[in-house]
């Protein structure tokens, strides 16, 4: 590994830790000046890019996350019944800008519903459901189409917001890369793996830059390379200023986000 | 001479000989570096220099500012501030006051 390899790593070790990029860059500059008056290898002088980035972002700090913006998303009082049979009762979630909300409790506690609620593809029963700004969805399963590439699947979300072919394609690209995916490839959406599939949807419900992402479980079949990855994602989504809503049973993650609804109060001794 | 232990004696107290090198006058991390190790601290392994630069920065010791050389590249000078030079004072004196029993009780050790 060269001095600029090294530099590079570091850089890209220090946008890991969420490094303010200011600072970021500084370092690498300060760095590359050094090695450059050394002349030493790199790894003898700073040692490996990662435990130095690590030592970095230990002595300056991640950088301050913005403070969470407007509400974007406000759910009062949701209740839904399918006959006789109570999904959800009243339950509610406030979410502002630049937040993480999870939505977690049992199976059948109806999180997927309370999910599809917010995002318009169900009817509720009373409450309501405000949302501010754009809304991006990205289901379970399904939302992609068998017999297109995925680079279509990009050219047809641009085309519904008046984006060219080549500009949506790239940007597609550059979404799917932030999962570890390379999606410029010939291979047809149904041949994909199921998890490849869901990094599909996922890109797609990015790509509108939705002010408000509603996600469920987005992650199945994802191997623990990409599912961290997405996590990175949504941290970095966040930081943008977006209000996430993200469904999931996987309670070791909860540290990562700033909000938990937890539906397994609100549906509790409700069965029918 | 063990290296860990050298190492480890090193994190305890390589902000202080930084701060005590940046006492005349500032400098940036390379010359930082070298005079350290001139001095005999020996060569700042693994980039512990940058980070506690950047700590001593974080708090208010030193002060940092970025110019070009008269030839080569743009550098990072650092400068102490007035807070950085009365703890320099401050925990310089405590570490004199540690160390100075030390050497006693060692002295004693290996010359006896």
């Amino acid at each position: 590994m060269n001095a600029d390899e090294w530099l590079r790593t570091l850089a890209a070790e220090l946008h890991q830790r969420r490094v303010a990029a200011d600072a970021a860059r500084h370092v690498v500059v300060e760095a590359a000046t050094h090695l450059r008056e050394d002349g030493r290898d790199p790894w003898l002088v700073l040692g490996p890019p990662g435990e130095y980035a690590a030592a970095i972002s230990e002595s300056i700090g991640p950088a301050p996350r913005p403070r969470p913006g407007p509400v974007r998303l406000h759910a009062q009082g949701i209740t839904k019944r399918y006959g006789r049979h109570t999904v959800l009762r009243d339950a509610s979630l406030t979410v502002r800008a630049g937040q993480i909300a999870a939505v977690v409790g049992a199976n059948g506690c109806g999180k997927s519903t309370f999910l599809r609620i917010c995002a318009g593809l169900v009817s509720l029963d009373t409450g309501q459901v405000t949302v501010t700004g754009r809304l991006g969805y990205c289901p379970q399963q399904g939302g992609t189409a068998d017999f297109l590439l995925p680079d279509e699947h990009f050219v047809l979300v641009g085309a519904g917001r008046g984006v060219a072919r080549g500009p949506a394609r790239r940007a597609g690209r550059t979404a799917a890369r932030q999962l570890g995916w390379e999606a410029g490839g010939d291979v047809l959406t149904r041949h994909l793996s199921g998890g490849t599939r869901q990094k599909l949807n996922l890109t797609m419900s990015t790509l509108s830059e939705p002010d408000v992402l509603l996600l469920d479980e987005p992650y199945q079949g994802f191997d623990h390379g990409t599912y961290v990855n997405f996590w990175d994602q949504l941290a970095r989504l966040r930081d943008q200023g977006k209000a996430i809503v993200v469904v999931t049973h996987l309670l070791n993650q909860l540290d990562r986000v700033d909000l938990v609804l937890d539906l397994t109060a609100a549906t509790r001794g409700e069965r029918a | 001479m063990d290296s860990d232990r050298r190492g480890q004696w090193l994190r305890g107290v390589l902000d202080l000989c930084v701060l005590a090198a940046l006492r005349d006058g500032e400098s940036y991390g390379y010359q930082l570096a070298q005079a350290l190790d001139v001095a005999g601290v020996g060569p700042i392994q693994g980039g512990t220099l940058y980070p506690v630069l950047l700590r001593l920065q974080r708090t208010g010791l030193v002060t940092a500012q970025w110019r070009e050389g008269t030839s080569g590249p743009a550098r990072k000078y650092y400068r102490l501030t007035e807070h950085g030079r009365a703890t320099l004072r401050q925990d310089g004196s405590a570490w004199l006051a540690f160390v100075a029993p030390v050497n006693t009780i060692v002295t004693k050790g290996v010359d006896g």
